[in-house]
């Protein structure tokens, strides 16, 4: 008998991700009569938009939710009805066409199945500032996690800074727990309102999730600042104050406008990361996407990768939030079906997936990346945070080696810790190329290599892996 | 771009770096010095090795050359620092009975060099090194060896070298695509960049060597790529606090190769493994040695073998997270002696290279006997079985 | 518990008693022990190994490595590890 026969499951597909996507994908493969095991990090299916709270808590009622919410609830009752096999807490950390292993609960899986899908979702982008490492500072989505998951009051007094269309939720979601938001901050200028708006218009869900989440702002009497951010955060080992101020055109802070906040949790979100780690290591194709996130997988015009039998649905093929994954998940699916049973993929279904897409896409024109961000940090502002490198350092280093990728990593390391350049990676080459004042075109001098394991895993769980 | 140069290394790892270095410390100060790699600098098998400072006792010449080296790094980390310099010291270890003959072995090799080695029995093995497995029947303790952080080891060379001469010339991401030669001696350099004129080149490419050499209408020197799988666990999860090497590593990796290397198929299942602390906590495993040509792509069974050794010795090892694995490409010689001098070849071409496994540790005596011969100074150490004129038919 | 930190509504959800650095602390079972230890109060939960500062969780979703404390001597993300009854945690930061 092979290594860890008894650890290996068998599926028709197997997908990554229980969110949007991944659950809209199962529902429709098992309807087609497919096997289907859904491999998830999380302790419920959702994902990070539809976020389930931890089961047993019963906070619901109180919590707000905008209209978007109702399908995924509904998908998640679905799919717990369903045939197909969740396995819930389970970290993908090696992956080869029709191979996914996994940790779960500390041992060594590894799921087989004929076709591969992948929608793992996205990260926060983080930009780095003063004062960021202190404790009391979380990106936006973990707000959304404390919140939404479980029915935490993360503070008393918030601050909520950064860009783009999640500023919004986070700030309702910090409200509904009853936390007071004493500055909401979109460090675009105002007329992104305005280049919104056509991702908006013509698409009936998203004006209802725009009105909802208008009305709930104004019911608080909170007001959006546009084209502010945070400068810095200060206190005695945990968040105390913050600073806060405007932004010039390209973004960069204008510290004449500073002024300081007394505050106790510091919200930051400039936008998302694709997740396309997973994608990389099977060998897919990467595409360079600035609007659409950056890295993104590349698919054809019905979700499948460069890899036979890989496909991709979601944030992974360009950031686009859940109507987007969940009309690709679909589309995805049904490629698979056409690709198993011979039935063709209804029209409609491409062009769901397809106005969806074009609604997010105008959306994400409104929220670019700005460059002046990376005008934030200072010198000793640390940017690699799990090597604790220094934005100084960076430079340094930078000078030396070059301000690409590989460059960095030789001269600093930054990149080089237990979070694989999540957190850092996407802000270092412009860091690095503001640092030695090289032009900085946004377009990335490399590609990321990735190995396995494509997340941390135990070395016990590599030694164990089932053989293939 | 400077368009005339005086000296041009190609290669800007540890032994180029090296080698610009002490050219720097011994020539005039206005000597015109460039460094040219394709890529960053410290981005070819230098960033991929686990940098490990070794001397070795096999015999006389070995020990002076590894152990001056090492004496040489630690005289750039008084002098300019900044490479995580760790002086763990080295703890050769066995589980197999029968090597616990080499400890005393061993110790007597360092001995008969004129330095020391300890021998340690079961309890004193615990007491230096806590995290080892508890049935382990000794080892032995010599404490010249350490860890560095090559990249910014080779950050380090260059700051010293430019503080003692201000015309040195770091041009990264820039490929020589050929040279200018005529009436059998170098002329010049020729770059994606434009051309270098220069009558001085050292050949100081690593793995790419070979490539270079030919080039240069010369034949390829005998270097061939020998992959290692290496792995390195998240911070705060070392278990150890001291490098520690199976015993039979010496022999398994310096020693006799049993598989033939010019073939590009074979795992020579040369398996000693080795593991480095690294200061900010994580833990580096090695090494494994394959022939497999350029291919950097990770051997995940290979790996295992290493890992399992590692964790049966180290068994906190099983629970630390693995954060990253990767390939890099020892350039190994195959007369297994570095190649460091003037080739006779072509007048004006030097060679830096073929340092196999122990290229970290080397870098700084290559580069000191390099810029000796060139200068025309006395070499510190006998030169005599790394010059090159010994491959050049 | 911790009713200024936890939002109001039923929790079905057993209290556990745990420590933290030996302080007595209490959560939901089950839940992840930095979301326990956040409504206890605490922000910081380990400090840098170079230079000491003072760290917490920053994405709440295992991505970011910050939020390393240690159970049963192993450190582990605290944002993804379940809180059972008496757990001892020590903060993270170098051994």
């Amino acid at each position: 008998m092979s290594r860890g026969a008894e650890r290996t499951i068998d599926a028709d597909v197997g997908i990554v991700g229980a969110g949007p996507g991944g659950m809209a994908a199962a529902l429709e493969l098992s309807r087609a009569g497919l096997t289907v095991a859904v491999l998830d990090e999380g302790s419920r299916t959702g994902g990070q938009i539809f976020r389930q709270q931890a089961e047993g808590l019963a906070a619901r009622g109180r919590l707000a939710e905008p209209p978007s919410h109702e399908e995924g609830h509904h998908l998640v009752h679905e799919l717990g009805e369903a045939p197909v096999q969740v396995v819930h807490g389970a970290t993908v950390w090696d992956a080869k066409p029709g191979r996914l292993w996994f940790e779960r609960d500390g041992a060594s899986w590894l799921l087989r199945c004929q076709r591969i899908l992948l929608a793992p979702g996205a990260y926060d982008r983080c930009i780095p500032f003063p004062g960021w490492t202190l404790p009391g500072v979380v990106t936006a989505g973990a707000a959304q996690v404390m919140v939404r998951g479980f029915g935490l009051r993360p503070g008393t007094r918030a601050l909520v800074a950064g860009s783009g269309p999640l500023l919004l939720p986070t700030v309702t979601a910090l409200l509904s727990a009853g936390v007071e938001v004493v500055e909401a901050l979109e460090a675009a200028p105002r007329s992104a309102m305005f280049r919104a708006l056509p991702g908006v218009i013509g698409n009936a869900a998203r004006l209802r999730e725009a009105a909802y989440y208008l009305k709930a702002l104004l019911r608080s009497g909170k007001r959006l600042r546009w084209g502010w951010t945070v400068f810095g955060v200060e206190g005695d080992g945990r968040v105390e104050r913050a600073t806060i101020g405007r932004l010039d055109a390209s973004g960069a802070p204008i510290r004449s406008t500073a002024r300081t906040i007394d505050v106790d949790l510091v919200c930051a979100g400039f936008g998302l990361v694709p997740a396309v780690e997973l994608a990389a290591l099977l060998g897919c194709e990467l595409e360079w996407n600035p609007l659409r996130g950056g890295w993104t997988t590349k698919v054809d015009e019905q979700q499948a990768t460069t890899v036979a039998g890989v496909y991709a649905a979601g944030e992974i093929a360009g950031i686009g939030g859940a109507e987007v994954a969940m009309a690709q998940g679909r589309l995805a699916a049904a490629a698979i079906v056409r690709a198993v049973h011979g039935r063709q993929v209804a029209p409609r279904t491409l062009a769901r997936a397809r106005s969806e897409r074009r609604s997010a896409d105008a959306m994400l024109r409104a929220f670019p990346v700005r460059e002046g961000w990376f005008a934030l940090a200072d010198a000793s502002t640390v940017v690699c945070r799990c090597e604790d490198v220094s934005y100084d350092k960076l430079g340094k280093a930078a000078a030396i080696h070059g301000a690409d990728g590989r460059g960095i990593k030789m001269g600093c390391r930054a990149g080089m810790g237990p979070c694989q350049g999540r957190i850092c990676g996407p802000s270092l080459q412009a860091l690095a190329c503001r640092a030695v004042g090289a032009p900085c075109t946004g377009a990335p001098m490399d590609r990321p290599a990735v190995q396995m394991p494509v997340k941390p895993v135990r070395t016990a769980t590599f030694l164990d892996a089932p053989q293939g | 771009m400077s368009r005339t140069s005086d000296i041009v290394v190609v290669g800007g790892g540890v032994i180029g770096c090296a080698v610009v270095q002490h050219l720097a410390a011994l020539l005039p100060r206005d000597t015109r010095i460039t460094l040219l790699d394709r890529g960053a600098i410290a981005g070819g098998t230098s960033g991929s090795s686990q940098g490990h400072l070794m001397v070795t006792p096999d015999c006389a010449q070995e020990y002076a050359f590894t152990h001056t080296s090492v004496r040489l790094w630690a005289d750039l980390q008084e002098q300019e620092g900044g490479f995580d310099y760790n002086p763990t010291g080295a703890l050769y270890i066995a589980d197999d009975p029968a090597d616990v003959e080499l400890f005393a072995t061993l110790r007597d090799q360092f001995r008969a060099c004129g330095d020391d080695a300890q021998v340690l029995d079961a309890k004193q093995l615990r007491e230096v090194e806590p995290g080892l497995a508890r049935d382990l029947p000794g080892g032995v303790f010599y404490p010249g060896d350490g860890v560095v952080l090559p990249m910014p080891g080779c950050a380090a060379m260059l700051r010293v070298a430019r503080r003692n001469n201000p015309h040195v010339e770091v041009l990264s991401h820039t490929a020589v695509t050929g040279f200018e030669v005529s009436g059998g001696r170098i002329e010049g350099v020729r770059t994606v960049d434009g051309v270098i004129a220069t009558r001085n080149v050292v050949n100081a490419a690593g793995v790419w060597s070979p490539d270079l050499a030919a080039m240069a209408g010369q034949p390829r020197l005998p270097v061939v790529p020998r992959a290692g799988n290496l792995a390195i666990t998240a911070h705060h999860a070392s278990p150890i606090r001291t490098q520690i090497l199976e015993v039979s590593y010496l022999r398994v990796a310096h020693g006799a190769a049993q598989a033939d290397p010019l073939r590009t198929d074979q795992d020579t299942g040369a398996h000693a493994v080795n593991m480095q602390p690294q200061t900010n906590g994580g833990c580096l495993i090695g090494s494994t040695r394959q022939f497999q040509g350029m291919k950097r792509t990770v051997n995940p069974e290979l790996l295992r073998r290493s890992l399992q050794r590692a964790a049966r010795y180290v068994p906190a090892l099983a629970s630390s997270p693995l954060v990253r694995t990767w390939v890099g490409l020892r350039p190994y010689s195959l007369d297994k002696h570095p190649l460091i001098g003037p080739w006779p070849g072509l007048e004006g071409m030097w060679v830096a290279t073929g340092h196999e496994g122990l290229g970290i540790t080397l870098c700084q005596v290559t580069g000191l006997l390099l810029a000796q011969q060139f200068a025309g100074t006395t070499p510190s150490v006998d030169v005599k079985p790394y010059l090159p004129a010994r491959v050049c038919a | 518990m911790n009713r200024d930190t936890r939002m109001d509504g039923a929790d079905a959800r057993r209290i556990v008693g745990f420590t933290f650095d030996g302080v007595a602390c209490e959560g939901r079972e089950g839940e992840p022990v930095g979301m326990a230890l956040w409504a206890a109060g605490n922000r910081a939960v380990r400090h840098a190994s170079t230079d000491g500062s003072p760290r917490g969780m920053l994405c709440a979703m295992g991505i970011c490595f910050e939020c390393l404390v240690r159970v049963d001597g192993e450190m582990v993300r605290s944002c993804l590890t379940p809180l059972r009854e008496g757990m001892d945690v020590r903060s993270g930061g170098k051994p």
